[in-house]
């Protein structure tokens, strides 16, 4: 699966459509035309009483006054907001259970594991994880699933997923390579920036190495402090062909990280970013994307001293495409982080975008996933009001054109509680059944 | 930066409540500091020296008193708006008059006449509400910039720690409050941590910038005692003497309570004694009694027992919340507030029919096991008992940034399954409610005339992502205003920083 993101070959459609193949077999049958909502297509305009056709598991039609494919089923959205399924383009879903619990918890290595670049979250990523269903109910329908850093400065391969919970959810495996550098980085390696840059080099210098020529490598002396799983592992970076994920914050950094991506002609993304807006325009002539934490205001670290909530809103106006992160649990809230950068003035239709074509491409996928086009799969959403806004929830939400059940443990165990009288039985013996 | 290193981040979220996982190593200088020998002077009686001619012997009851005075402010009449008084109704086309500092007049527009001299600012399609009220933060002891060595919420030198006071770490200069002004917040608790069993004194402030954090704390607000149920203090403790359980952690609190009631009785002995020594008009009546050693963490407890210090506990699963309702009666003492009730809507019942308020987060999850059971419809469900008191709580440096958003989603869930929870009603549980827990409902927390003047106008509808708060008055005076940068605070910290280009400030 390692180079599917080449641009040389059509190897990433055909292996996003193998993957893709088991899941849609089940849903192939359907056939769904969401009539009259207010259509955000994210690639296009709005459509105001707008239509979207589903079949076989992709967007057939999107439009103003089609009509119902025969024996398609017809979802009445008007007054709804449809749109893409949200895109958590940076967490941990399927990593992790319960955060402070260990064997409930496998978004990152222990203190003093050796390997970085070659953990894979694949290896990892629970489908039937109890988090999975909660953020479907928020209208998560994809996320890219990423480990986090032990010792290493690399985290190891990050995976795009759905949040269907079926067994095949990988969307694409080794999508991106996960670093972390600035404060955390220094911290990892030589106490200082100029140690943990020098080691990054050090990296990239030893995969280009290694890539060059796997068996020369092998054979003669080199660094063992050097694992040859992690140099495999980052081959496709040094290659350019797999971004790397680089987690910095200050301006500063952000500055070295941009000569570095040019000397070694990385493909960078950045997650983190609370000084990007200082650096705008140059991230957006190094065509680096920025994931970052919409509510990040406060000089946390002194890497943060410039952290403001217009962040978003001034990268988006110097052309840098952005989206938002979250951990696991709560990946639903990022919907609340584009919200809030939409009241510091970022256009309505860019929060959007951020959260879903914007991810899409930035994985590689943007031309399969995140607008509503026809021939794209049909991750859709129907909201009962504004997508960016808190009170709103999702009605009904598709994955791969298939609708997904809404029902998680949260809404059962409100109804098991919701009536505190002793009645004839326990409450362990209600509410536990799904709707 | 939150969320990123997803191991620490699940540590962090034990909120800065959790943060005692830190490699402080438990030192029994603990207990050296507990007990202070040292004789008290008094001042509750005005003698200076030890009271033997004035009256008895009594700890000072404010040593480190308040010396808030609220900032000039002109009267102001905000008119036009829709009004939520936080006492339930919501009056559209409604004005709020301030002047003096308090509220002056409430009510519908064309029933309130601007005084002489008073500016009406038109409040046409804005909204009014109470100053917010977040009664569990740590902004201060945890504050920005955060690192080892501003970290001072959390003693983690034993499990009681009852003798420490909030106060004592709070750094005035944490940016975090400015933000939190932005975010309409007037009024807050700063708690300790949630390490110990018993953590702590709490102080309520005035969110109003000052030198030193005597000049934030809320004139007359009583005192609150942080405790802690549950993971936090078993981890902790585990291997360092205990708690290792949680039989261990209510065992704990019971024989610290046992303590506590005999220290009370020591102290209330003497006063007694005292009396009787001071009415005895004998001339051989000998000298007065001698009285008790002080002893701060005793202190804290007795003044809790006695009903002068309100009981905060952090306790996240129903079944334990009960436990300690009936200790609670065991020792005669109340708890006011459940702290992060993750599964109060278990218990809902429980809480109303004893009169405590559950501060909950709108959606927060997972983090631990006993955060595993949130629903979105707690707070709701809270609410929706006769007499229960639902609280939206932050806990967090962002959260209080943006509570209004927070008990939005809170009342979105609950009218989702039928409940008909109104904004004028939601916005209680970030007002009135918290007021009520904290003591300081008689003077702040709804917008009823006599009240202080802790006002928001916001942009719009309070319960939308999109509404900011644009003017903040804090006893009348204008402390923060969006479209005024002189009106937007900065903290020290952030001056001159960076090319001495703007940083920071309350609007960031």
């Amino acid at each position: 699966m390692r180079n599917i993101m080449k641009k040389s070959t059509m190897k990433p459609l055909a292996v996003l459509a193998s993957a893709s193949a088991a899941l849609l077999s089940a849903a192939a049958a359907q056939t769904v035309a969401i009539m009259d909502g207010t259509v955000h297509t994210v690639s296009g305009d709005i459509i105001e009483e707008g239509d979207v056709v589903i079949r076989d598991g992709r967007i057939a039609q999107v439009g103003a006054d089609l009509t119902p494919p025969a024996g398609a089923q017809v979802i009445d959205a008007s007054g709804k907001v449809v749109t893409p399924g949200l895109f958590g383009a940076y967490s941990s879903i399927g990593l992790v259970e319960i955060g402070a619990v260990e064997d409930a918890n496998d978004s990152g290595p222990a203190e003093g594991f050796a390997l970085g670049a070659a953990l894979n979250v694949i290896d990892a990523f629970n489908p039937s994880s109890v988090v999975i269903p909660v953020n479907r109910a928020g209208g998560v329908t994809r996320a890219l699933s990423a480990p986090a850093a032990g010792d290493s400065l690399f985290a190891g391969k990050a995976a795009v997923v759905d949040l269907s919970g079926r067994t095949n959810s990988v969307t694409r495996a080794d999508t991106a390579q996960i670093a972390v550098m600035g404060e955390a980085g220094a911290g990892r390696k030589g106490g200082t920036r100029m140690g943990a840059w020098a080691v990054l080099r050090e990296y990239l210098d030893e995969a280009r190495s290694y890539a060059a020529n796997p068996n020369d490598y092998v054979r003669r002396p080199h660094e063992s402090r050097f694992a040859l799983s992690d140099l495999k592992a980052l081959g496709p970076v040094v290659e350019g062909a797999q971004p790397l994920i680089v987690q910095v914050n200050s301006a500063n950094d952000i500055r070295t990280l941009i000569r570095l991506k040019n000397t070694y002609r990385l493909k960078v993304i950045i997650v983190g970013g609370t000084e990007a807006w200082r650096v705008g325009s140059e991230l957006a002539t190094a065509g680096v994307p920025v994931i970052i934490d919409g509510m990040a205001n406060l000089p946390v670290q002194f890497e943060d001293i410039d952290a403001t909530l217009k962040n978003a809103a001034r990268l988006h106006q110097a052309g840098v495409d952005i989206s938002f992160y979250e951990g696991a649990h709560n990946l639903r809230l990022i919907r609340q982080h584009a919200g809030n950068a939409v009241a510091e003035g970022l256009p309505h239709e860019a929060g959007l975008r951020a959260l879903t074509l914007a991810p899409a491409e930035m994985f590689g996928v943007g031309d399969e996933l995140g607008s509503l086009e026809a021939g794209k799969l049909a991750d859709v959403v129907i909201w009962d009001g504004d997508p960016l806004e808190v009170t709103t929830k999702p009605e009904a939400v598709f994955i791969n054109g298939r609708r997904q059940d809404l029902e998680n443990r949260q809404h059962m165990l409100m109804r098991r509680y919701r009536d505190l009288s002793r009645g004839d039985l326990p409450h362990a013996y209600r509410g536990g059944e799904s709707d | 930066m939150r969320n990123l290193a997803w191991t620490a981040a699940a540590v962090l979220m034990l909120g800065a409540c959790g943060q005692e996982s830190g490699d402080e190593n438990a030192d029994a200088a603990a207990d050296a500091a507990a007990t202070q020998e040292a004789q008290a002077p008094s001042e509750g009686n005005g003698a200076e020296d030890g009271g033997e001619t004035e009256g008895s012997v009594t700890p000072p009851q404010n040593p480190y008193p308040s010396t808030y005075e609220p900032y000039p402010g002109e009267a102001v009449l905000l008119t036009g708006a829709t009004v939520l008084t936080g006492t339930g109704e919501r009056i559209e086309n409604g004005s709020v008059l301030i002047a003096d500092g308090k509220l002056a007049a409430v009510g519908a527009a064309d029933s309130i006449e601007a005084p002489d001299g008073a500016t009406t600012i038109d409040a046409k399609g804005k909204w009014i509400t109470p100053g917010i009220i977040d009664i569990h933060s740590h902004l201060g002891d945890y504050p920005s910039p955060s690192n080892a060595t501003t970290s001072d919420g959390n003693e983690i030198v034993g499990p009681n720690t009852a003798y420490v006071w909030a106060e004592h770490s709070v750094w005035p200069q944490d940016a975090g409050f400015t933000r939190a002004l932005a975010g309409g917040i007037t009024s807050l608790q700063i708690l300790p941590g949630s390490a110990n069993l018993f953590g702590g004194r709490s102080a309520i402030l005035k969110n109003v910038p000052s030198r030193t954090v005597q000049g934030m704390k809320f004139p007359g607000a009583p005192y609150g005692l942080k405790m802690a149920c549950g993971e936090n203090p078993k981890r902790v403790y585990g291997e360092r003497g205990g708690p290792y359980t949680r039989m261990g952690n209510m065992a704990g609190y019971r024989a610290a309570w046992i303590d506590a009631q005999s220290y009370k009785k020591k102290w209330d002995d003497y006063e007694e004694a005292y009396n009787e020594w001071a009415d005895n008009d004998d001339d051989d009546k000998g000298d007065a009694p001698e009285a008790p050693a002080r002893d701060l963490k005793l202190e804290t407890l007795a003044g809790a027992l006695r009903g002068d210090i309100r009981v905060n506990m952090h306790c996240y699963r129903a079944d334990e919340m009960v436990q300690v309702l009936d200790m609670a009666e065991e020792f005669g003492y109340k708890v006011t507030t459940f702290h992060h009730a993750i599964e109060a809507y278990k218990i809902a019942d429980y809480l109303a029919e004893n009169e405590v308020c559950a501060a909950v987060w709108a959606d927060w999850w997972g983090f631990k096991l006993e955060a595993f059971d949130t629903v979105g419809e707690n707070a709701a469900l809270v609410d929706a008992q006769p007499g229960g008191c639902a609280v939206i709580h932050s806990d967090d440096e962002y959260g209080i940034q943006r509570l209004n958003q927070e008990a939005a989603k809170a009342m979105a869930d609950g009218r989702r399954i039928g409940f008909a929870i109104e904004p004028e009603h939601a916005i209680e549980w970030i007002t009135a409610n918290p007021a009520k827990a904290m003591g300081i409902l008689d003077q702040t927390g709804t917008l009823e005339a006599g009240k202080m003047g802790d006002v928001v106008l916001w942009s719009g509808n309070p319960f939308s992502v999109y509404a900011k708060a644009e003017k903040v008055y804090i006893d009348g005076a204008l402390m923060y205003d969006r479209s005024d940068p002189s009106r937007s605070p900065r903290v020290d910290f952030e001056l001159g920083l960076h090319d001495n280009d703007y940083t920071g400030g309350a609007g960031q």
